[in-house]
């Protein structure tokens, strides 16, 4: 993942919360999406996307499924019934980060 | 712009010669750096061998191009250095092997709380205390044939299911029972050292560990065969 290392401890929200919005995603779809969505601005690289992605499945909060794409296999990724309620729990504690950090930086705002 | 058929073909061939042996590690691999290729000679206007280079490089594996002659760039930039797709198989083996010691554990529970198990655990070690009472010998055999028999059994489904060799997820699966005997053939050997003949080694170390043990490696084949089931249905084996 590039640009900060403060989007690190994000990334396996950022990937749940992709996941729950589309029925199933592939590895290099999630790159691009996250790259499009933020403009450019945040990059996941593969050195952090794969080795989130296989933790999150052997934690149950993942299931894969396999098809053939353009003469290559394609696995997906899409979330378990587990792996959909921990996704509230992450975003929500991703909008509680969001809110101390509001109340840190900006006292007037938040 | 999609690849050819002979252009991905290329790219797997590249994934071996980097030693991606897993096929299971390789499909994701290949599918990931196709997809990159064909967007970069899209978007970016590049050819082939620059956006599988640049691929290349963002998996983690360097090139230093420093003395390399211009023409020679492509083929010495993909083989230079595999330290990326090793970290990527690194990786993925340890979360496999986190996964599967959480099933082994859950399944050693559930065999626990049956009647059907402690009354084939106890026949178990029942037969090993009479054959430490009439052939005390035959007791370091007798317990690594148990111990073996995830082995054996991942040896029959290599036999009978090719998918199931060089995959990394079936041999993650078989990779805690192999622990268990290289422990329990270590001491043999350790054992070997200190006494001079096979008849006066404690027998009962091997009853005692095999014992111990047996729940292990018995849960370990039921593992190895749901992951079995499980890879089967993830991948429809018939595809590859």
């Amino acid at each position: 993942m590039s640009n900060s290392k403060l989007y690190k401890g994000s990334l396996t929200t950022i990937i749940l919360k992709l996941l729950n919005e589309h029925d199933k995603m592939y590895g290099y779809e999630i790159t691009q999406k996250v790259k499009a969505l933020t403009k450019g601005e945040l990059k996941i690289t593969e050195g952090a996307l794969y080795p989130a992605l296989h933790k999150l499945e052997a934690e149950g909060l993942l299931d894969v499924e396999v098809a053939k794409v353009d003469n290559r296999l394609r696995k997906y990724y899409k979330l378990t019934e587990t792996g959909t309620k921990e996704t509230v729990n992450k975003l929500e504690e991703l909008a509680e980060y969001i809110k101390t950090m509001q109340a840190l930086m900006n006292p007037k705002l938040a | 712009m999609k690849l050819t058929k002979e252009e991905i073909q290329f790219i797997d061939n590249y994934l071996i010669k980097n030693e991606v042996k897993y096929w299971d590690v390789r499909l994701e691999l290949l599918d990931h750096i196709v997809s990159a290729v064909e967007d970069k000679m899209t978007n970016d206007g590049i050819s082939f061998n620059e956006a599988l280079l640049d691929v290349h490089r963002g998996f983690g594996n360097q090139f230093i191009e420093f003395g390399v002659p211009k023409d020679k760039i492509f083929e010495k930039g993909l083989y230079q250095s595999n330290a990326g797709f090793k970290k990527f198989t690194r990786q993925k083996q340890k979360e496999l092997g986190r996964k599967y010691r959480k099933i082994i554990w859950k399944h050693l529970k559930v065999n626990f709380s049956t009647f059907k198990f402690w009354l084939e655990y106890l026949s178990v070690i029942l037969i090993f205390i009479m054959l430490y009472q009439f052939k005390p010998e035959s007791c370091f055999l007798i317990g690594l044939l148990i111990l073996i028999l995830p082995n054996m059994y991942s040896a029959y489904y290599s036999l009978k299911d090719k998918s199931t060799r060089k995959s990394l997820s079936f041999a993650m699966a078989t990779s805690s029972a192999m622990a268990v005997w290289s422990i329990y053939n270590l001491s043999f050997y350790i054992l070997k050292e200190n006494y001079e003949d096979v008849v006066n080694m404690p027998h009962i170390f091997f009853v005692i560990v095999t014992c111990l043990f047996y729940p292990m490696i018995r849960t370990n084949i039921e593992v190895y065969q749901k992951v079995y089931e499980e890879n089967k249905k993830t991948f429809n084996l018939k595809l590859l």
